[in-house]
């Protein structure tokens, strides 16, 4: 078990890149750290993996302190975004480095030293490349041969930079189902940092949600999914349209022409806020259908199993909304159609600054709209 | 062009289109190469023709006399000085500026080119000011009983101060190119910082390394205006190969001069080649550079 325990970070210029972060990292489990590109994710992994010195916190490796350990001391896997694979070695000695480098006492002799590689070589599925030089090997089995590498010093930990960053889509999705099913065989602790939500859904047993040096939310996939804990993660997990609101005694008032009763609201004045609503969850009506609101249909586009819809409501603002083909068939929708929309959920974020305890908590909320 | 071309693409060809008319490029190309002929291969004819003036025999001779023997002695312990000296300070220096961030580092950036930009004469007078008869660090150096001006230590003392930035300039774009990255790397591993560097960061920059050993090398030997000042020609002790060409000229030997210019020729010419084998060799490191 890890103990991640108040770390902050500030780098030169006063940057505050890690806030306050605390986290727990279960034995055995794959979690992914997710954010946009300056949430500090990778920063934590460094500090995790011993590249970096926070400058508040403590890192605990079960009992043992390894707050003031070296990178070295710390038996730590580590694969770098760009692999940083050794070019002048072939993809034998890369691997075989970890074990070369250990002082003569604890180093394995040659012969067990090349059973071990070897052993990897077969574990990556990559035994065919073993005398070939990094520059010529395609990203996918550089990956392989990073993962190798890393994995030869037997850690306890492994950390993994955007494993995925730098490969095309296909390999992507290949590479990440055969990491999780080796992570499944290997029974490893596995970190890795993805500013990509669907790698982090597919991949992870848990999701850490970053956002500007903190951690917004660290849960499964699923309950991230469902029971987001900020309008941060919400919005950062897939598509969303967002519509300005405001609420007053108990009812949510958009320009958009969409009013939603919340009852537990009622006893406040007026709050401004934020109402999100999935693409999938706007439902289409016939316009001035009760609880709808009406939109013009800008563009439609065909997406495999799903059509897209670019919508513009009368206030000018625009929605997304997504459809299954078998739905889209039924209607026959046309360029410049006025029809109306109606959302089967919503998901509703008071202002930050409205006082925690007259609602509770600064969580959305869930508003399911009965069916009038 | 024609409407007729425009109706017809595949008949325009690409250099037609986007280059000057053929007179403008025959007289460049003219241009060039006599400018190339004159001054470069003109005078490698006329330094080899000259030195060969009298036959093999007498060119063999002139340096086999014992001053020429001493003046291709002291080059090549010059440059046996200078080379290891730099090799040890160029990458300690590319070194500490490409991996590290500390206080001074710009200074040293500075300071490394400090040589490329002062002339090679006042680097001289800055030994004979230091070390000459009323130098301030003479007085020092008078219990050690050592003689650096008008001997063999200012003279390596200068040309290691011009030489200083060959190899810290080769390898520090390098390294700051390549990055940390490799060395992280190598520390996750759990590699010491010696083994790291012996066995990752001197590996990936070996091939400028030995560029930069080659120029460092060429220069140490050819250099004239430091050690010129410095060294008081004085025959058999104190001249290098290009001093000991400038004094054989000035007493009209020219056949002499010329035999010992042919061996600086001869060794530009080797660095040449050997350039030519390392660029072509470690194109990727060079390029990976020049980002």
């Amino acid at each position: 078990m890890i103990d991640i325990h108040s770390i902050t970070k500030t780098f030169a210029g006063g940057i505050i890149v890690l806030n306050d972060v605390s986290l727990t990292i279960r034995s055995g489990e794959l979690l992914a750290l997710l954010g946009p590109s300056g949430s500090g994710k990778t920063t934590l992994l460094r500090i995790i993996a011993g590249l970096e010195k926070p400058d508040r916190g403590a890192i605990h490796f079960d009992a043992t302190d390894a707050t003031r350990l070296s990178a070295r001391e710390r038996q730590v896997g580590f694969v770098f975004q760009h692999y940083a694979l050794f070019r002048h070695m072939t993809v034998f000695e890369n691997i075989a480095f970890g074990l070369e480098a250990r002082p003569r006492a604890s180093r394995p002799d040659k012969g067990e030293i090349r059973r071990r590689v070897e052993q990897l070589l077969e574990l990556v599925q990559i035994g065919f490349l073993a005398d070939r030089y990094p520059s010529q090997l395609s990203g996918g089995q550089r990956q392989r041969v990073a993962l190798a590498r890393a994995l030869a010093i037997e850690p306890k930990l492994l950390l993994l930079d955007e494993p995925f960053g730098a490969l095309d889509a296909k390999v992507r999705r290949d590479l990440r189902r055969w990491l999780r099913h080796l992570h499944d065989t290997l029974g490893i602790t596995g970190v890795f940092v993805t500013h990509d939500q669907e790698e982090a859904m597919e991949v992870a047993d848990r999701v850490v949600v970053m956002n500007q040096g903190r951690i917004e939310q660290a849960d499964t996939p699923t309950r991230i999914y469902d029971h987001p804990a900020s309008a941060f993660v919400y919005q950062f997990l897939g598509n969303v349209n967002t519509l300005a609101c405001r609420v007053v005694h108990g009812v949510v008032e958009t320009e958009v022409g969409l009013t939603l009763p919340v009852a537990e609201y009622a006893t406040l004045p007026e709050v401004p806020g934020n109402l999100f609503i999935r693409p999938h969850d706007l439902e289409l009506t016939p316009v001035d259908h009760p609880g709808s609101f009406p939109v013009i249909l800008e563009h439609q586009a065909v997406l495999g199993a799903s059509v897209r819809l670019d919508l513009r409501a009368l206030s000018g603002q625009r929605l997304e909304a997504e459809l299954t083909r078998a739905r889209h068939n039924q209607l026959t929708l046309q360029r410049g159609d006025r029809i109306g929309v109606r959302p089967l959920r919503a998901q509703l974020y008071l202002a930050g600054d409205v006082p925690a305890a007259a609602f509770g908590n600064h969580q959305g909320r869930e508003i399911v709209p009965l069916d009038p | 062009m024609s409407p007729r071309r425009a109706d017809l693409p595949f008949l325009s060809n690409r250099s037609e289109l986007l280059s000057e008319p053929l007179w403008v490029r025959l007289l460049l190309l003219t241009l060039a190469l006599t400018f190339l002929g004159g001054f470069l291969f003109l005078p490698l004819f006329v330094v080899f023709g000259e030195a060969l003036a009298q036959g093999f025999a007498f060119y063999f001779a002139t340096l086999r006399t014992p001053d020429a023997q001493s003046a291709i002695g002291l080059t090549l312990l010059v440059a046996l000085v200078a080379i290891p000296c730099n090799l040890l300070f160029g990458v300690s220096a590319a070194w500490a500026i490409a991996k590290f961030r500390f206080p001074g580092r710009a200074l040293l950036l500075t300071l490394i080119d400090l040589p490329f930009s002062v002339s090679p004469v006042v680097a001289g007078l800055i030994f004979i000011l230091m070390f000459g008869a009323q130098g301030w660090a003479t007085p020092l150096l008078r219990p050690f009983d050592v003689k650096i001006v008008f001997a063999v230590p200012g003279i390596i003392l200068a040309t290691l101060f011009v030489t200083f930035p060959f190899i810290a300039r080769e390898l520090i774009p390098l390294m700051e190119e390549q990055g940390v990255e490799d060395e992280e790397s190598a520390l996750m591993l759990g590699a010491s910082g010696w083994q790291t560097f012996w066995r990752v960061t001197l590996p990936n920059v070996r091939y400028g390394l030995m560029y930069g050993v080659l120029l460092c090398n060429a220069r140490a030997m050819g250099e004239f205006g430091a050690v010129s000042v410095i060294s008081g020609h004085i025959r058999g002790l104190t001249n290098t190969m290009p001093l000991h060409v400038e004094v054989l000229y000035n007493e009209y030997e020219f056949v002499a001069a010329f035999a010992v210019a042919s061996l600086l020729t001869i060794l530009a010419l080797v660095t040449l080649g050997v350039k030519n084998v390392l660029q072509w060799r470690y194109r990727d490191q060079l390029q990976a550079a020049e980002h």
